[in-house]
């Protein structure tokens, strides 16, 4: 069955721009020959893979036009004109943390804070490890995504330039969560940037890390981000990612998990920004026992469109996964969820459950679902559920008949509908910000 | 037990219906092209507007591509080694059953189906189709009394040009996919129902569907018109006698439901599914689509699954008239190479309409089969509700058993659920029965028949009798 | 304080009220009895303005307010409050957070100043001793998970801090053991005030054991036919709805 001719055409011109000098070091000559030949493949790829239609199963209800419309343009050199009282509003009061800051897809040493680390942690950009040593790196970097889920991996691939680098060693444990935290200023030229981040925990270590993105200005411009994440033996990794960019952003994010024997993952994704955005979680288990929790909470109101996609693949037995999604659509938002969990025939004793719950509050959103189970092993617990609906009538006469005006009982179901997923964001001041976020975005738009 | 003796001896139970009728053919040489097209409707002594459709569409099918994105696999059918044509040599057909061949009715009767029986106990009419042409209608008497019309599509084209040229190809229009436009271009025969307004069909209808010849593709085209505040219940069973060639079925069902009517359409699918190495089987790829076009008007799937080697079909709802209702209840049973990619599509386009879709799917030894299915709510279906249940249950560690939902809401009234799970049968309930006395293998069949209710209760009476014990049959051999 | 004048409402093309006239003076504790169907219930949700229900003639004035023409929260705020029979769950929607949300929608409405959480939390603590209750409930989402008991004792402690005017309890007893109803009965009893009037909606009697009411009133087919003192109660307990009803039918 080749129904991929059907279903991708040769990618765009536009996007072919964003591999760059492919082959060609974008930052450093001293680049390895290891990472000279990924690039080099990434770039040979790309054209392979195709640019995805409308036919693709992946991209059903996702359209490209608006992204390719942009004609966002590879960016050439870094820029820094933030100041650190600039940064002050972008932080979360009362959240301590190892931030590494990136603005525009480059390290900002200024403007990060990496002080304290203890031994065993390397935190610190991409580009500076591939510049001073890059051996660390070998056999991890472009290893966990490989060929990615498709083009857009590739293209980052093929011309990444700097990203975070977090390596801890075995058992250790960070007493403080590391923030990755992007910012994007528009530039003259929309530009994409790409950066990418490598993420390896060794035997027993455990650490909590917190991805924003963040816009500080109107300006269109794109982010495709591709996030490399190995936990060995029994390490732990949770992992808050906010995607809060400005309604002209544009936002693409893979994320590669591997998980090692009795590791775990905790990844919530918080989607509440950009005009169009599509996310990519992928991940696999290489031995027994290792724990997958995604969970995700979308808000897609004016013209938005809000993509996530999944891919939780049991290969070997005794793992659990759950996925947990949550939607608020209103005004003309759009969101897409498809999740895929495919359990192999050796996969035995897999645990996996899938959820996708929505709330569509306006005559002009949209919700486009699509949780699928791909089964090959018989003694398996496998279950997905998803509902699309309004608020009930019933839940806001109760409020409104001890006294709370619609509009307040309407903001307070929807963040009671939110909460269980704000909830699981660990540290307390990142909660009350999503939740101040959300609540402002459901006061500020009409549902 | 030693499950591997059990299992090998189980495995290799022969299908229960395999056996050829032997009896004379009138069969046009294999190959399709415009004269076989025109021949089939000439020799059909068709109207010229007949044979027009049936070359347009053929003209349109020419164009299309054969569709691949099904999760079933399967070797190219070359449609030029398909003979378009068989029909038993009557010139007329027979006006009781004293007329009809005996070695027919000697089939049905190794089939478990006395026909006399059923008639008279169960008061079923039963428009029997042999290979492609209707040989036997019985209780036409009663419901042409009723006003009802009941028949073969072929006697509708002649008798009732008007009714069929209105509603013919609406539904399902020959360009809907590949195996609806090569139906539309051949199809030899099916069954015609109208049912007057305001008019409750005095018995359930019925047509037992039979495969026989070899190397003949069957084309099924029914079409069932419901008018105004009308009800009809239509039962279609399937068994087919043993083959070594894969022999193709793509038939197109249309349902009209208009305002304040109900179809109800129940199937059980018995086809021969391969042997044990997938040789053999039939390729059951089917087209059946209701409208619900008039308000409150409600169409009702039910289905049990267990034969073909590849069944690829999605009885599906256009719930278009407002307050319509569409249900679809479907068992489907894979094991042995069978594969089976079935669903349904709802598509709510009227406000306030329901649907239900209750799926259970059971695989066994390598059977692979996969829910597909769609729920739109399009964005004037205010109020519109749609709740799905798709279960799997998995025997043996090499069956596979996929779920692909897709889900389209645009209206903020709407409402869906949908819940699916995979699993297998529990250790502990299987302990539990054979503790209280029973076998393994009456455990499982006790226990899939209990996972199979919801459907089974959908069915009427003296078909749900027959569908539990074709799940029991079924399952004989796939416990392991 | 209310007064109820021919009241008359439907539910879909179904006359449910026939012409309902009540009277209830401040501090007074009126109990509605009657059988299934009697259109109790509705009467109840047509006073605190629930949808489905249409009120084709009629009056309902309220300290002076003509209530039909009002927002169910613009009851709420002038001190009407129902204590559900079946309370909605509300899951994600933290007890605390839900009262503190309608304690001072309320206050604002009265022109109070809003509470903050200081004094909420003083306030609730209070409340909570005078009920007896425990502080277990005020963690969890709004009845999400709570027993039938533990639900009833939430709208009991709702009205304890919203404080209204006018509490109507529609079928408070049902699904209650009888250790449930005590202990429910005793919060509302303890809310009982000159300025606090209740309606007690029951179909049985044994509720106005615990909570004793100073009117009693027999509906049937969508209007009063007899009122009493708590006397008619009991009688009515003894003797079935059918002695009413069956004369008022004669």
């Amino acid at each position: 069955m080749s129904a991929a001719a059907l279903t991708t055409r040769p990618p765009d011109p536009a996007l072919l721009a964003w591999l760059g000098q492919a082959g060609e070091p974008p930052t450093s000559a001293d680049e390895p020959a290891w990472l000279a030949e990924l690039r080099h493949d990434a770039a040979a790829r790309a054209p392979d893979q195709g640019m995805p239609t409308q036919k693709s199963e992946g991209w059903r209800y996702t359209g490209l036009s608006a992204l390719i419309e942009q004609g966002f343009k590879p960016q050439q050199k870094p820029i820094s004109a933030l100041q650190s009282e600039d940064l002050d509003k972008a932080l979360i009061d009362g959240l301590e943390t190892y931030r590494l800051v990136m603005v525009n897809g480059q390290f900002e040493p200024r403007l990060s804070q990496l002080d304290g680390l203890p031994t065993g942690v390397h935190i610190g950009g991409l580009a500076e490890l591939i510049a001073q040593d890059p051996d660390r790196l070998a056999g991890q970097l472009g290893q966990i995504a490989g060929a990615g889920q498709h083009l857009f991996t590739s293209l980052n691939t093929a011309n990444f330039a700097d990203g975070l680098v977090m390596l801890l060693d075995e058992q250790v444990q960070l007493d403080r969560p590391v923030e990755l935290l992007h910012l994007s200023i528009g530039l003259d030229e929309p530009s994409v940037a790409q950066p990418r981040h490598l993420v390896v925990l060794a035997a027993g270590a455990q650490a909590e890390l917190i991805e924003r993105y963040l816009s500080f200005d109107q300006a269109p411009y794109c982010n495709n981000a591709v996030v490399e994440i190995r936990l060995a033996e029994r390490a732990q990794l949770h992992h808050y990612r906010l995607q809060q960019e400005s309604p002209s952003a544009y936002h693409l994010s893979g994320l590669y998990l591997e998980q090692a024997a009795a590791s775990r993952y905790r990844g919530i994704n918080i989607g509440l920004g950009a005009t169009w955005s599509r996310t990519d979680l992928v991940t696999r288990f290489l031995a027994e026992q290792a724990d997958c929790g995604l969970q995700g909470l979308y808000l897609a109101g004016d013209r938005q469109l809000i993509d996530y996609h999944m891919d939780v693949q049991h290969q070997v037995p005794h793992c659990s996964s759950r996925e947990n999604f949550k939607g608020i659509l209103h005004g003309k938002g759009r969101a897409v969820f498809d999740g895929r969990v495919y359990v192999a025939r050796d996969a035995q004793h897999t645990d996996a459950a899938m959820s996708n719950r929505n709330l569509i509050l306006s005559p002009n959103a949209e919700v486009d679902t699509k949780p699928q189970l791909e089964i090959y092993a018989d003694d398996v617990k496998c279950s997905h559920g998803t509902t699309v609906g309004q608020l009930e009538p019933e839940m806001l006469f109760y409020l409104r008949s001890r006294g709370i005006s619609a509009p307040l009982a309407q903001r307070m179901l929807c963040l009671g509908f939110a909460g269980e997923i704000i909830d699981a964001l660990g540290p307390e001041p990142l909660r009350e910000q999503v939740t101040e976020a959300v609540g402002q975005r459901l006061e500020q738009s009409p549902l | 037990m030693s499950a591997a003796t059990e299992y090998d001896h189980l495995v290799r139970s022969e299908y229960e219906h395999g056996f050829v009728t032997e009896i004379e053919s009138d069969t046009l040489p294999p190959g399709l092209d415009e004269q076989v097209v025109a021949a089939i409707s000439k020799r059909k002594g068709e109207p010229d507007w007949m044979t027009d459709w049936r070359l347009s569409a053929y003209g349109k099918w020419l164009n299309m591509p054969t569709p691949e994105w099904a999760a079933v696999q399967h070797a190219p059918i070359d449609f030029q080694d398909i003979s378009y044509y068989s029909a038993p040599k009557k010139k007329e057909g027979p006006k009781s059953l004293d007329e009809v061949d005996p070695v027919l009715l000697e089939t049905y009767q190794k089939l478990g189906i006395p026909i006399e029986e059923q008639m008279a106990l169960a008061g079923i009419a039963v428009d029997a189709v042999f290979d492609s042409v209707s040989v036997a209608t019985t209780f036409r008497d009663k419901l042409a009394e009723a006003g009802v019309i009941f028949c073969s599509i072929s006697e509708a084209i002649k008798d009732y040009p008007e009714l069929v040229r209105k509603h013919l190809g609406t539904v399902v229009p020959p360009t809907d996919n590949f195996y609806a436009g090569l139906n539309s271009a051949v199809f030899t025969d099916g069954t015609f129902v109208y049912v007057p307004k305001h008019t409750r069909c005095p018995m359930e209808l019925s047509t037992y569907f039979r495969i026989n010849t070899a190397k003949t593709g069957q084309f099924e085209r029914t079409l069932i018109i419901a008018d105004e505040g009308s009800y009809v219940s239509y039962l279609e069973g399937c068994t087919a006698p043993q083959r070594d060639d894969n022999q193709l079925h793509a038939a197109v069902v249309e349902l009209i439901a208009l305002e304040g009517a109900e179809i109800k359409y129940s199937t059980v699918q018995n086809w021969y599914p391969g042997d044990a190495n997938g040789k053999g089987g039939i390729y059951n790829f089917v087209t059946k689509r209701g409208d619900c076009r008039g308000a409150r008007s409600k169409i009702s799937w039910t289905q049990v699954e267990t034969g073909s080697a590849i069944t690829w079909k999605y009885p599906s709802c256009i719930l278009r008239g407002d307050d319509s209702v569409g249900e679809f209840y479907s068992v489907a049973v894979t094991k042995g190479r069978q594969q089976a990619d079935t669903g349904t599509k709802m598509i709510h386009l009227g406000r306030n309409t329901r649907s239900t879709i209750v799926s259970k799917g059971i695989s066994a030894q390598h059977g692979q089969q996969s829910y597909r299915g769609l729920v739109r709510i399009a964005g004037k279906a205010e109020g519109a509700r749609n709740h799905t249940q798709c279960d799997s249950l998995l025997i043996g560690d090499t069956c596979a058993a996929h779920t692909f939902p897709y889900i389209e809401v645009k209206n903020p009234s709407a409402k869906m659920e949908h819940e699916a799970t995979t699993s297998k049968i529990s250790e502990d309930q299987l302990f539990y029965c054979r503790s209280r006395g029973l076998s393994e293998e009456d455990a499982v069949s006790m226990i899939v028949n209990g996972f199979c209710k919801e459907v089974f209760n959908e069915l009427p009476m003296e078909f749900a009798v027959e569908a539990q014990k074709l799940l029991s049959i079924s399952l004989e051999g796939a416990v392991g | 304080m209310l007064s109820v004048k021919g009241l008359k409402a439907k539910v879909g093309d179904k006359d449910i009220l026939k012409g309902l006239d009540l009277e209830v003076g401040p501090g007074e504790v009126h109990a509605i009895m009657g059988p299934n169907g009697s259109g109790k219930s509705t009467f109840a949700h047509v006073l605190s303005g629930r949808e489905g229900y249409e009120v084709t003639a009629g009056s309902v004035d309220f300290n002076g307010q003509d209530l039909l023409g009002l927002e169910p929260e613009e009851r709420a705020q002038l001190g009407l409050f129902l204590a559900f029979q079946y309370p909605v769950e509300l899951p994600g929607v933290n007890n605390t957070y839900f009262l503190k949300s309608a304690v001072n929608a309320i206050r604002k409405a009265r022109g109070d100043d809003e509470l903050d959480a200081v004094s909420f939390l003083r306030l609730m603590k209070e409340r909570l001793k005078v009920l007896h209750l425990n502080d277990s409930l005020l963690k969890r989402p709004v009845n999400f998970g709570f027993s039938g008991g533990e639900k009833k004792r939430n709208e009991i402690f709702q009205m304890a801090m919203l404080e209204p005017k006018l509490a109507i309890l529609d079928e408070t007893d049902s699904g209650l053991d009888i250790d449930a109803l005590r202990i429910v009965a005793a919060g509302v009893n303890a809310l009982r005030g000159p300025e606090r009037s209740m309606l007690v909606v029951t179909h049985y009697q044994r509720l106005l054991d615990y909570i004793k009411p100073d009117y009693v009133h027999v509906l049937a087919q969508g209007r009063i036919i007899r009122s009493g003192g708590k006397e008619l109660a009991l009688e009515l307990e003894e003797k079935g709805y059918s002695w009413i009803t069956d004369g008022e039918a004669a």
